[in-house]
């Protein structure tokens, strides 16, 4: 057995040993070890260096809170992870864990030196010493502070672990598992009530596994656990371990995260790490605990310097004694406790030196029977020890005055400052709190969520106390919902009931100002920063924190916050409530990205959507481009082609021939009813009374400001029938806003909408040889300009394929779009390809579409505007309904600025020198103005093109339409770009190439 | 491997001792939009339209599920089609309305075993207590918006447009997987 283990003591299984390795070193500890632990049972009290000085410190508590011992863990490739607590940790056979912050070694630092030089490292450091000179910031400072400061080396590799998440829907929610938790469970578990208990500790039963002496109705506490467990487990009280509430959100939904594998020595197929649970309870208990405070004194840091409490807990709870010769420094009844445990346990407790002139007889009594000096009305000022602490530096205080020094040797300081109720999950909740003067600590008072807290978390002692309160905050809540439990009562044998006071730092005999009385460990904070910024003007203890940085390391300030408060209230004078209190924040402790990502990783990151006819196209060498959700064939390059290649062969093919392109992913919305012909008046800017059915119109839609939103092409299969299409990226944004003036502002009208979309498969055929391609593969019409001219649309068959057919044209060319039922989108483009082969059909991708569309001044919504372009800047007034009572824009384009001179307008622009311009560059009227010149617009679409021979580019210009022919100026880096403005159609003015 | 999950045939897709997910055979699904005295439409379609959210009817191999005010997808084989439609068509004149065939538009996963439920939260941040067996919802699963039907305590069907569907599917993969494990 290890030399610092108890026989008999503990919960651990030492008939189980467990070997792990610690800085290279192999320890054994025994099953249910956390590595905090099974290291202190090897004596071993080192476990990192400070974050700002570097100095050794060790274990101070034994649960979540802990700010001091934080190691990396390493299971193979990719699973390291820094920062892990050691005192939560549980070891398996085989775990790796290092230390952190240290070089060369943890016994021997260099980074200590900081400690030396502390006189500078004082409030406000960073601010004060990194101010100048400027450009020093980026390539000197920053990286410098990076390097320094952080905690433990970000992980490289990729984590090989998956993460998971659930939703979860319980009627009672109780977080904690102590006494208090325990009973709510209980009495909540009534009449079906579907109750959860969780808790962050591999094992339920909170301060009972560190009170094995109490009896609970007559039993062993352990015993009464035990049962009790079971018991609650039969009602049907789902009780979750290892599992942290880490947040509490809006009408009682708590975030939680359950470690599945962290603690074992094999991963389990098919398991995650982490789970994120997202709870919704009808009824929440926090009974969250409370946590002990450290004292503040020179030296409080020192590895062996720990909080009473959790000494109790390593000894009763996995059988450690953190020293054979400690000694106590309190301030509350409670570490008397932990020492008599101690010394029961065979520790020779050195002394019990308490702040307080007097202390309860009983206690009194009970030190005299273990031979245990006391030491009442004292103060510490100081400890030494290099890696450990060896002696403790004491003082008699009389009222004021700090009497002489005396020094007790020992190997370990348990202190404790008191307890501060855990009020995290409550204020998460936005739960106002109250300020106890008898218990100088925060309450908490009212929460607007359906939420109760119950036991140690809201201020009460004792284990009878806490069972009791836990009960009848479980009669509450299951009252709240309805049920009419039983009532329950406790009795407590053995509890140990106590009172304590508060301290600011403890007073001293030496200059405070050269004292390290830490007050945050992990951000290295002492009580003399904290004065110093009330010295300095810090007010409010919102500022204090941000100056000093007490409470903002990754423990959030759960031992330092109160400490921090009472010492800057003392500083101002001022009673504490009026300092104020941080906000505590989620997550309640250090919670791992991928618990946060859950499933969202890898090909799961997001949801990728595909058309019927993507797989064709990435079987023929398709790259993608992501439009919104959608991935769609980009270009089609064969082998040897870039880009630019493969897109002009694309273009020269469908203009010369025939090109062929996927479609699909346009919004498609079936607006149906007698009243569909109004609906779509009011909500474009068209007209459509007079379209016939069998008829297309190119729709244009404004939001009400009087700007181009969306645009489409929409045919009228009947009077009564409208399919209407949309951009990709905007179909479901135009249904909703459809569907928004439907229900609320027409909710006469009768008629209604249907997202399409992916009810259909859409292959457009375009090209000289569309309508000969499709002709032969056509029933029901000839497609002839008379039977079927442009912009017509019916519904026959294709190939034997039921489809929507629509001659339309986004190119230039002779267009269709052929709508089938989306599973036999493949099977239509495959009988296309075959049948073209005949012309020399050509696959074309969505940059093909943009070149061939700019080259018709065919705008995309989004790219040629940018929600500050009305139809008119557009240059299509035409597609205003200028008869039409009202429409969704009309009273907007009416107004002064959107009908003023000199608004930006779509224009063609084409270079002087022939060159490409860049989409986005800006223009310029005069190139020779001082600078910063007057910018009148930019380019929003550049192509080269064939089919014009040259580069073109459509741009909005300042009172561009007015400006025809004249030159405007586009400085880039290395040069100024001359530009014509023209028009914005480059190909085929005249629409002779739509004629079959 | 990028066929589209509209071309597999109807057969198992995951499998465990927890719970299985089926690609169900084809149908015909028909949107309705109505409002108003619906008596002429309950005849057309030989069933009485539900008027609970959730709540579905049946008649015969019909099925509707009430999804809003004035919305029901309605189910039946594909050749039951084109009668319904063509009943729902008499009727336009007396009782105008909305009949959108969207059969092309979606796929049916069926999920079923002892972990079914457990499987759905996963990814539905609804409570399934609130969908009582006989009843359906349109849901939001994993961030998609999917029509969840309870056939029985641990039978359900989703309905999912054909682009989600690899993505709602990769999830009930993971999950038919982790609670296979979690029961070991």
């Amino acid at each position: 057995m290890s030399q610092f283990r108890v026989a008999g003591k503990g919960r651990v299984d030492t008939g189980r040993p467990v070997t792990f390795t610690f800085d290279g070193t192999s320890y054994k500890g025994a099953q249910g070890d956390t590595v905090a632990s099974a290291l202190l049972a090897n004596g071993v009290h080192l476990m990192g260096r400070s974050f700002k000085y570097h100095r050794p410190r060790g274990a101070v508590a034994a649960g979540s809170e802990e700010p001091n011992a934080l190691i990396g863990t390493r299971r193979g490739k990719g699973r390291f992870e820094p920062n892990t607590r050691a005192t939560v940790q549980e070891i398996w056979q085989g775990l790796e864990t290092t230390s952190q912050n240290k070089y060369p070694s943890l016994k021997w630092d260099i980074g200590a030196v900081n400690d030396a030089a502390y006189m500078l490292f004082s409030a406000g450091f960073y601010y004060k010493t990194f101010m100048w000179p400027k450009n020093f910031w980026h390539k000197v400072y920053e990286p410098f502070i990076r390097a320094a400061a952080g905690l433990g080396v970000s992980p490289t590799e990729e984590d090989p672990d998956h993460y998971a998440s659930r939703y979860l829907h319980c009627d009672v929610l109780i977080v904690g598992a102590g006494p208090s938790g325990l009973a709510a469970a209980r009495a909540a578990a009534v009449d079906g009530l579907k109750v959860v208990l969780v808790d962050e500790n591999p094992e339920a039963g909170g301060t009972l596994l560190s009170e094995p002496q109490t009896q609970i109705d007559g039993k062993p506490a352990w015993d009464w656990l035990a049962t009790e467990i079971e018991a609650l487990k039969g009602l049907g009280v789902r009780v979750m371990t290892r599992t942290t509430a880490i947040g509490y959100y809006h009408q009682n939904m708590i975030g939680m995260v359950e470690k599945l594998t962290d603690h074992l020595p094999d991963l389990p197929a098919d398991t995650p790490r982490e789970r994120m649970w997202r709870v919704r309870a009808g009824q929440v208990v926090l009974a969250q605990g409370a946590l002990e405070k450290p004292l503040v004194f020179h030296g409080n840091d020192r590895p062996g310097v720990m909080l009473a409490g959790s000494a109790q807990t390593y000894l009763n709870r996995y059988g450690v004694l953190v020293g054979k010769k400690p000694v106590v420094l309190t301030a509350h009844d409670s570490a008397w406790y932990a020492a008599f445990d101690l010394a029961d346990a065979g520790a020779r407790v050195q002394a019990i030196v308490d702040t307080r002139d007097t202390v309860r007889d009983d206690l009194l009594a009970a030190a005299q029977e273990r031979g245990i000096k006391v030491k009442l009305g004292h103060t510490a000022t100081g400890t030494t020890g290099r890696l450990r602490v060896n002696s403790l530096r004491v003082n008699p205080v009389k009222g004021d005055a700090v009497g002489a020094a005396y020094t007790i040797a020992c190997d370990a300081v348990l202190m404790s400052g008191g307890w501060t109720p855990s009020l995290h999950l409550f204020s998460h909740t936005k739960g106002s709190l109250t300020w106890d003067d008898d218990l100088t600590t925060f309450l908490p008072k009212d929460t607007p969520e359906d939420c109760v807290i119950a036991g140690a978390s809201r201020g009460l002692w004792g284990i009878e106390a806490a069972l009791n309160d836990g009960a009848e905050k479980g009669r509450e809540v299951a009252a709240a919902l309805g049920k009419a439990p039983a009532e329950l009562a406790y009795a407590v044998e053995a509890d140990r009931p106590g009172t304590g006071t508060t301290h600011k730092e403890l007073p001293t005999d030496r200059s405070p100002g050269k004292a390290k009385a830490f007050v945050d460990y992990q951000n290295d904070v002492t009580a003399k920063d904290l004065r110093l910024a009330v010295r300095e003007g810090m007010r409010s203890i919102e500022h204090v924190k941000r100056y000093t940085t007490n409470g903002m390391a990754t423990d959030q300030g759960k031992m330092s916050n109160i400490n921090g408060l009472n010492i800057a209230a003392d500083a101002l004078g001022k009673k504490q409530p009026q300092v104020g209190l941080t906000t505590f924040r989620p997550p309640y402790t250090p919670t791992s990205f991928g618990a946060f990502a859950g499933y969202h990783r890898g090909e799961h990151f997001e949801v990728t959507r595909k058309t019927q006819i993507d797989g064709w196209a990435e079987e023929n060498g398709a790259v993608f481009e992501p439009v919104g959700q959608w991935r769609r064939a980009w270009y089609f390059p064969k082998t040897g082609e870039d880009m630019e290649t493969a897109v002009r062969r694309e273009c020269v093919a469908t203009r010369a021939s025939l090109g062929v392109f996927d479609a699909s992913t346009l919004g498609k919305i079936e607006v149906k009813g007698p009243d569909a012909v109004e609906f779509m008046n009011r909500m474009y800017t068209n007209p459509w009374t007079k379209l016939a059915p069998g008829r297309c119109r190119y729709g244009l839609l404004c939001g009400d400001d009087g700007f181009i939103r969306d645009d489409g092409v929409i045919g009228r299969l009947s009077e009564d029938c409208f399919h209407v299409t949309t951009t990709t990226g905007g179909a479901a944004r135009v249904l909703n806003m459809m569907e928004d003036y439907l229900q609320t502002e027409w909710p006469e009208l009768n008629v209604w909408l249907t997202s399409t979309t992916e009810q259909w498969s859409t292959v457009a055929l375009n090209g000289p040889n569309a309508a000969k391609l499709l002709g032969s593969l056509v029933a029901g019409v000839d497609l002839t300009d008379e039977a079927f001219p442009h912009m017509s649309c019916v519904e026959c068959t294709v190939a034997g394929m039921p489809a929507r057919l629509f001659r339309i044209s986004f190119t230039g060319e002779i267009g269709f779009e052929v709508n089938v039922p989306a599973p036999m989108g493949r099977k239509l483009w495959e009988t296309l390809w075959e049948a073209g082969q005949q012309y020399d059909i050509c696959a074309y991708g969505t940059e093909t579409m943009h070149v061939l569309r700019a080259e018709k001044g065919y705008i995309i919504v989004g790219q040629d505007t940018d929600g500050t372009v009305t139809p008119y800047d557009a240059g299509m007034g035409w597609a205003v309904g200028k008869k039409k009572p009202d429409f969704v824009g009309m009273r907007g384009l009416a107004r002064p600025d959107l009908v003023a001179p000199g608004r930006k307008q779509l224009v063609g622009l084409l270079s002087e020198d022939q060159s490409k311009l860049e989409e986005g560059a800006q223009i310029v009227f005069d190139p020779n103005q001082p600078l910063p010149m007057t910018m009148v617009g930019h380019v929003t679409s550049s192509y080269h093109s064939d089919a014009a021979g040259r580069p073109i580019a459509l741009a909005l210009v300042e009172g561009g339409h007015d400006k025809m022919g004249e030159t405007v100026h586009i400085p880039m880096p290395d040069r100024t770009i001359a530009a014509k403005i023209t028009s914005t159609i480059f190909v085929d003015p005249e629409n002779a190439r739509l004629k079959i | 491997m990028n066929a589209p999950i509209s071309s597999f045939t109807p057969s198992v897709l995951a499998e465990s001792a927890a719970a299985r997910v089926s690609l169900a055979a084809p149908c015909a699904r028909l949107s309705l939009r109505v409002r108003g005295d619906f008596a002429p439409l309950n005849t057309a379609l030989g069933l009485t339209l539900p008027t609970r959210i959730g709540q579905r009817a049946q008649s015969g191999e019909t099925q509707a599920l009430c999804l809003g005010p004035d919305e029901w997808m309605l189910q039946a084989p594909e050749t039951l089609a084109p009668g319904t439609q063509a009943a729902c068509d008499e009727v336009y004149g007396t009782l105008p309305h909305s009949l959108v065939d969207v059969s092309g538009r979606e796929v049916t996963f069926e999920i079923s075993g002892p972990r079914a439920v457990d499987l759905l939260t996963l990814g539905m941040p609804r409570n399934p207590d609130s969908i009582a067996v006989g009843e359906g919802r349109r849901i939001n699963f994993d961030g998609v918006t999917v029509l969840l039907w309870r056939d029985g305590e641990s039978a359900f069907r989703m309905d999912v447009w054909h682009s989600f569907a690899p993505h709602v599917l990769h999830l009930l993969e993971t999950g038919v997987r982790e609670l296979a494990a979690e029961a070991a």
